[in-house]
């Protein structure tokens, strides 16, 4: 096992926490199941759960639906080390909001305002952003749960996933400032509407915002700050709780690319973010590397007998994919200069992966199992290229 | 045809999970509009590599707009920068406006209401559109294409000033709201066009997406682009030939540096890519009521003008 593999190895068996990271299209979902599995199969009690709103992680293990409840799968066929298990589940960002709410107020009363709250049914169900901060606060709820040893955290495409690593500090900044202390004054509350404001900036910026975003849209948003209250302190904690678990010794993030220069920048970018964070690190991950280009001793031996348009035809396949492939290793030179931590590489598979037999298989080429050319006419993609690959099979 | 349809609105919106080449997409459509004649603007939404960069150009990330070639624009939209602008706007006293965007208190509201950027950044772009210049009249911009942050967080974008007019229905929120809100669903000023490549999981999106777009807000899926498309290089006898010669260890060359194993693997991998290429074709067109439009995988890493103005004339053609 080489040193990529054996520190995702080593991150697998001990850390309690890790966060699969990269931008869209890179496979990362299959990933952080496929981590999950082997996991399981080692012999610990792990959960993946992605906060993709598109449910891919649902896809990926063949399963129409997957719940917010985290639901066993049978990991049996893959004959589990002594007290390994696997769940999986998506987050529910509506549930989780509601949940929060139910857990810190004080009262049914101030439970059903909120829950009421024009605003709140917005803001919790349908707005962007909302999935970033429920996300965290599952994480928080999950780093905490007894039934697990792991928990594989699958996240939204770059630019969001770095809200994800935000959204503890956002949150708090917001907390913290005097918008809130604002909003609860009453000069907002609906009927008592009016511009007595004490100081003169406030009234210049009460005059602003009304031409800008209308007293009732501020009316509306004070309503739910104030059926907010006496939560805040509660709220303000959890954010604080899940900067420092993000911080861990034994939380870590994968940061999984593909072998584009594209793909590979936003892994770069990324990776600088987690430093200027002095958050855990554990590799990279890049998925679907073409076939390597072979040595230029390759090929002894009498040429086959094929005729010259074909003949012609495979040159030039074959150049397109080396130059590609090239290119590739390039990259990933690259990002090795860039960072100082190797790769760890996976080839393209032949199919798409959607189901356990597929994961268990990508799981075992992110640990160095060797690559799978024994799998030859075979296809991974179980219901799609069974129809799809039929013609090479024959 | 593709074309004539697509470019007969105002403002294309492509969509499409993360990792299908979306921008891609959306430079040679706008490469494909400028032939045409047409001024466009291409808008990609708080990208930190714009695909400008394609074109040979670099333009800052704002709200500015800049002509990278004779009649094709760009602009790469960050919120924070389009709410400075409107506050400024309405602030129209300098100091006021100055004192709002030095307050904490403005940054931190802005970075933590959830939906706001998105709402900032859709009604400059209706700004954008709603822009006319010289006399008579015209618009400034024939064509706007905007490429929508990926899936899933897409639909939530497009959901944005839906639920922001249901959840303030009087006052400036709910009514800007309800105009960018109008302006998506006018089919003759709107057109939506969902980008996939040939793989489960972006496939299902995309159908999911178009399904969602039209049950949920109401605008309809004009064109369903296939991206990344692995076409036949090989007859269909020949394909059999290579599967049965690839089974076994083939010595020897083909040409210099070309030994017939390696070559023969390529060929597989590049057969079984093109299977699934026309296994998702099939799927999208039985699932999709929208033309169905594929356009070729690009072997070069760095992408070029070239390489995208061919894709541009595949468009042209479709």
């Amino acid at each position: 096992m080489s040193a990529p593999h054996q520190a995702l190895a080593v991150a697998l068996a001990e850390r309690r926490i890790l966060i699969v990271s990269g931008s869209g299209g890179v496979g990362k979902t299959t990933t952080a199941a496929a981590l999950a599995l082997r996991a399981a199969v080692r012999g610990r009690r792990v959960l993946v759960c992605t906060i993709d709103p598109s449910r891919r992680l649902a896809t990926s293990l063949g399963l129409e639906t997957l719940s917010d409840r985290a639901r066993e799968m049978d990991i049996r066929r893959f004959d589990p080390a002594e007290g390994g298990r696997m769940w999986a589940m998506t987050l529910d960002t509506k549930r989780t909001f509601d949940t929060l709410v139910e857990r810190h107020t004080p009262d049914e009363a101030a439970r059903r305002r909120i829950l009421g709250n024009r605003f709140y049914k917005q803001v919790s169900s349908a707005l962007a952003g909302s999935h970033e901060y429920m996300a965290m606060e599952k994480l928080l709820d999950l780093s905490a749960d007894e039934r697990f040893d792991l928990v594989v955290l699958d996240t939204p495409p770059t630019r969001h996933a770095l809200d994800f690593l935000e959204a503890p500090e956002r949150l708090m900044g917001f907390l913290d400032t005097s918008v809130l202390r604002w909003f609860l004054k009453p000069y907002f509350v609906a009927g008592r509407l009016t511009l007595k404001v004490a100081t003169r900036t406030g009234a210049f910026f009460l005059k602003l915002a009304d031409r800008v975003l209308g007293l009732q849209f501020l009316q509306d948003l004070s309503e739910f700050f104030l059926a907010f209250e006496g939560m805040y302190a509660g709220f303000k904690e959890r954010a604080a709780q899940v900067h420092e678990v993000l911080r861990r010794d034994d939380a870590g993030f994968v940061l999984v690319a593909g072998p584009s220069a594209l793909t590979l920048d936003e892994a770069l970018y990324f990776h600088r973010r987690l430093v200027e964070r002095e958050m855990p690190f554990v590799g990279f991950i890049v998925n679907r590397l073409h076939p390597a280009a072979p040595p230029s001793s390759a090929g002894r031996g009498p040429a086959p007998d094929i005729d010259d348009d074909l003949g012609e035809r495979l040159v030039e396949v074959f150049k397109d994919y080396s130059r590609l492939s090239k290119a590739e290793m390039k990259n990933v030179a690259r990002l090795e200069d860039e960072t100082g931590a190797a790769p760890v590489l996976v080839p393209e598979l032949e199919g798409d992966v959607h189901d356990l037999d597929g994961l268990h298989e990508v799981g075992g080429l992110l640990l160095g199992a060797a690559a799978a050319p024994a799998r030859r006419g075979r296809t991974r993609a179980r219901p799609v290229a069974a129809a799809a690959g039929r013609g090479a099979a024959r | 045809m593709l074309l004539d349809d697509l470019l007969r609105r105002r403002l294309v919106i492509l969509s499409g999970k993360g990792g299908v080449g979306k921008s891609v997409v959306g430079t040679a459509l706008a490469l494909a509009a400028r032939d045409r004649g047409k001024r466009v603007l291409l808008i990609e939404i708080d990208t930190p590599v714009s695909a400008a960069r394609f074109l040979g150009a670099n333009p800052s990330l704002g709200h500015v707009e800049t002509e990278v070639l004779p009649g094709l624009f760009m602009a790469n939209l960050d919120p924070r920068t389009v709410m400075d602008e409107y506050v400024r706007e309405t602030a129209r006293v300098d100091l006021i406006a100055r004192k709002i965007l030095e307050n904490p208190v403005y940054h931190r509201f802005f970075a933590a209401a959830p939906g706001l950027p998105e709402l900032m950044v859709l009604g400059k772009i209706m700004i954008l559109e709603d822009e006319r210049v010289g006399w008579p009249r015209r618009p400034r911009y024939d064509l706007l294409i905007v490429d929508a942050p990926a899936t899933g967080h897409g639909l939530s974008f497009l959901k944005v000033p839906l639920a922001a007019s249901n959840a303030v229905p009087v006052g400036p929120v709910g009514h800007n709201a309800r105009r960018i809100l109008s302006l998506l669903r006018d089919p003759r000023r709107t057109a939506l066009a969902v980008v996939a490549i040939p793989e489960e999981m972006a496939v299902v999106e995309a159908i999911e997406f178009a399904g969602s777009a039209e049950k949920e807000l109401g605008i309809e899926t004009r064109a369903l682009i296939l991206n990344a498309c692995h076409e036949r290089r090989f007859t269909a006898a020949q394909e059999m030939e290579i599967l049965a010669l690839a089974a076994t260890d083939v010595p020897g060359r083909l040409a210099p540096g070309v030994p017939a194993a390696a070559a023969l693997t390529a060929a597989r991998h590049h057969i079984r890519r093109r299977k699934l290429t026309q296994f998702y074709l099939k799927r999208l067109k039985k699932a999709v009521d929208a033309p169905v439009v594929p356009l070729p995988f690009l072997f070069d890493d760095r992408l070029t003008r070239q390489s995208l103005q061919a894709l541009a004339e595949r468009l042209e053609a479709a």
